[in-house]
């Protein structure tokens, strides 16, 4: 399907002067899309969105490149079921509220988001039950827990803990409930870091790569250094789309999903010496849920004296 | 040269200057006292470059376990830090377990704390591109890179030899203040008193 946003992408530079061809421009309808009206929709799914904890690497992107990520989302999703590994961003819910406020006319069948905070989980059903979004779930998980093994996705999308100070493994953890949730036999979507500057992004695309090789995975594409994030100590840092696939007549090698318990994987799971110890975060119920806490502020009266 | 500046040391460096409406002459008078009373005192300051759990804890342990001592360098900036004179009530070194901020401390207008045992005043130079980010997202950013903008404070390791580049000159920084850390190094803050 043409993406509407493929002027936003980088042009891939020609060595050579390209032959003179005579080429069809699309349908208009085919390549416009209402901008204001996609950044509004995506500026609800912020609104909606639990702050991020930082103890547990929860770092959100920057709005734009929300925008820009949802459709490229939706553009590969087309037509199929996603499994969500995590989804602090809100990524999932971007792609199926534009698709349901008929801002992109194509996308997932369905996107089911798999994320330990129980926040982010009641955001997400919350927004598809306040939206008529009936493509969309959440539901609790932790990623050191076995995977269900009834679950059958054509494709994951993880935007992980970088793994900074573990080489990767973290990013691993996530990708292999991709993996398992795909059956081995899907694609997925990467988001991870990426910069030209520093050792530890490259070391750990590294792994990432190696390991899904491990798995029966090839890395079919990379959209590099695209997104940028509420990061205040690394506000450079951009990450990329790190797209894999699997092998053909990978699904045979599918085998059972357990929990993690390796100590070498744990450690510095979510940045150096933070191995996990919480198996969950829970939501405080509140009755002002999406409104200014009581909490926050109190009323002066006209008339009254300071 | 200062003692504190070497290959291998890991210093934590950040501006400072008047905080949540308080002069800084005021605040080192009042820290000088919490550390004579105390035995320790709570250094407030904000923002997620020097994030208790994810980067200052972890650097520190690094320097710890090396049997290295963690020295907190600060420089002098003119600012209008605004924010409300508020008194901390608690404190936790991981955000799970909380304890009440000893009467003698008064941490204002913070979220974090480092935990210091030591102020005092020495004056040295600090080369930028003579030293990295060691922890963190940004872990091998050269320091005169990473330090500009709204980034004001940052863990940073000494390395050999300043980087050989044509890019800027040198960045040396003056620092006036020094303090040095002790374990947990830095706290989470909340609660008024």
């Amino acid at each position: 399907m043409k993406s509407p946003f493929n002027w936003l992408r980088p042009r891939s530079r020609q060595t050579e002067a390209p032959a003179k061809q005579v080429v069809a421009k699309p349908e208009r309808t085919d390549r416009k899309i209402d901008l204001r009206a996609a950044l509004n929709a995506v500026s609800d799914v912020v609104q909606n969105r639990p702050r991020p904890l930082r103890i547990f690497d929860q770092i959100h992107m920057k709005t734009g490149d929300m925008v820009m990520q949802s459709e490229i989302v939706a553009d590969w999703s087309d037509g199929k079921r996603i499994a969500f590994i995590g989804d602090g961003d809100g990524i999932s819910v971007c792609v199926t509220y534009l698709q349901a406020k008929g801002i992109l006319p194509f996308g997932p069948v369905h996107i089911t988001v798999f994320d330990f905070d129980e926040r982010t989980v009641n955001a997400v059903n919350r927004f598809a039950e306040k939206n008529g979004i009936n493509n969309l779930d959440a539901k609790l998980y932790n990623v050191l827990d076995a995977l269900d093994t009834n679950l059958d996705f054509d494709l994951f999308y993880t935007n992980p803990p970088w793994g900074a100070s573990n080489n990767g493994e973290s990013v691993n953890v996530f990708v292999q409930r991709g993996i398992e949730a795909t059956r081995f036999a899907g694609e997925g979507m990467v988001v991870i870091a990426d910069d030209d500057e520093l050792e530890w992004p490259k070391r750990v695309l590294a792994s990432v790569q190696a390991f899904s090789l491990q798995n029966g995975y090839y890395v079919s594409k990379m959209q590099r250094k695209l997104h940028e994030y509420h990061l205040d100590d690394a506000p450079d840092l951009k990450s990329c789309n790190l797209y894999v696939g699997a092998l053909p007549g990978n699904g045979a090698r599918r085998t059972k999903s357990e929990n993690i318990t390796d100590e070498e994987r744990l450690e510095n799971f979510y940045g150096r010496s933070k191995a996990p110890r919480v198996h969950y975060v829970r939501e405080r119920k509140r009755l002002e849920y999406g409104f200014a806490h009581d909490d926050e502020f109190e009323l002066s009266m006209l008339g009254t004296k300071k | 040269m200062s003692t504190i500046v070497r290959p291998g040391e890991g210093i934590l460096f950040m501006k400072i200057g008047t905080h949540a409406q308080e002069g800084l002459a005021e605040i080192i008078a009042r820290k000088a006292e919490e550390i004579r009373s105390t035995g320790y005192g709570m250094w407030g300051y904000g923002g997620n470059t020097c994030h208790p759990t994810s980067m200052v804890q972890p650097f520190a342990n690094i320097f710890a376990e090396q049997g290295r001592e963690i020295h907190l360098c600060m420089e002098e900036m003119e600012s209008n830090h605004y924010a409300e004179p508020l008194c901390a009530a608690e404190y936790s070194a991981d955000g799970v377990e909380w304890k009440e901020i000893p009467p003698g401390i008064q941490v204002r207008g913070s979220k974090y704390a480092l935990v210091i045992d030591q102020l005092h005043p020495e004056s040295f130079k600090l080369r930028l591109d003579q030293t990295k980010v060691p922890v963190g997202p940004s872990m091998g950013r050269i320091g005169s890179r990473y330090i500009q903008g709204r980034v004001d404070k940052a863990c940073l390791e000494i390395l050999e030899h300043p980087e050989l580049s044509n890019e800027a000159p040198a960045r040396e920084i003056e620092i006036g203040l020094v303090a040095r850390l002790v374990d947990p190094y830095a706290v989470f803050l909340r609660g008024q008193r």
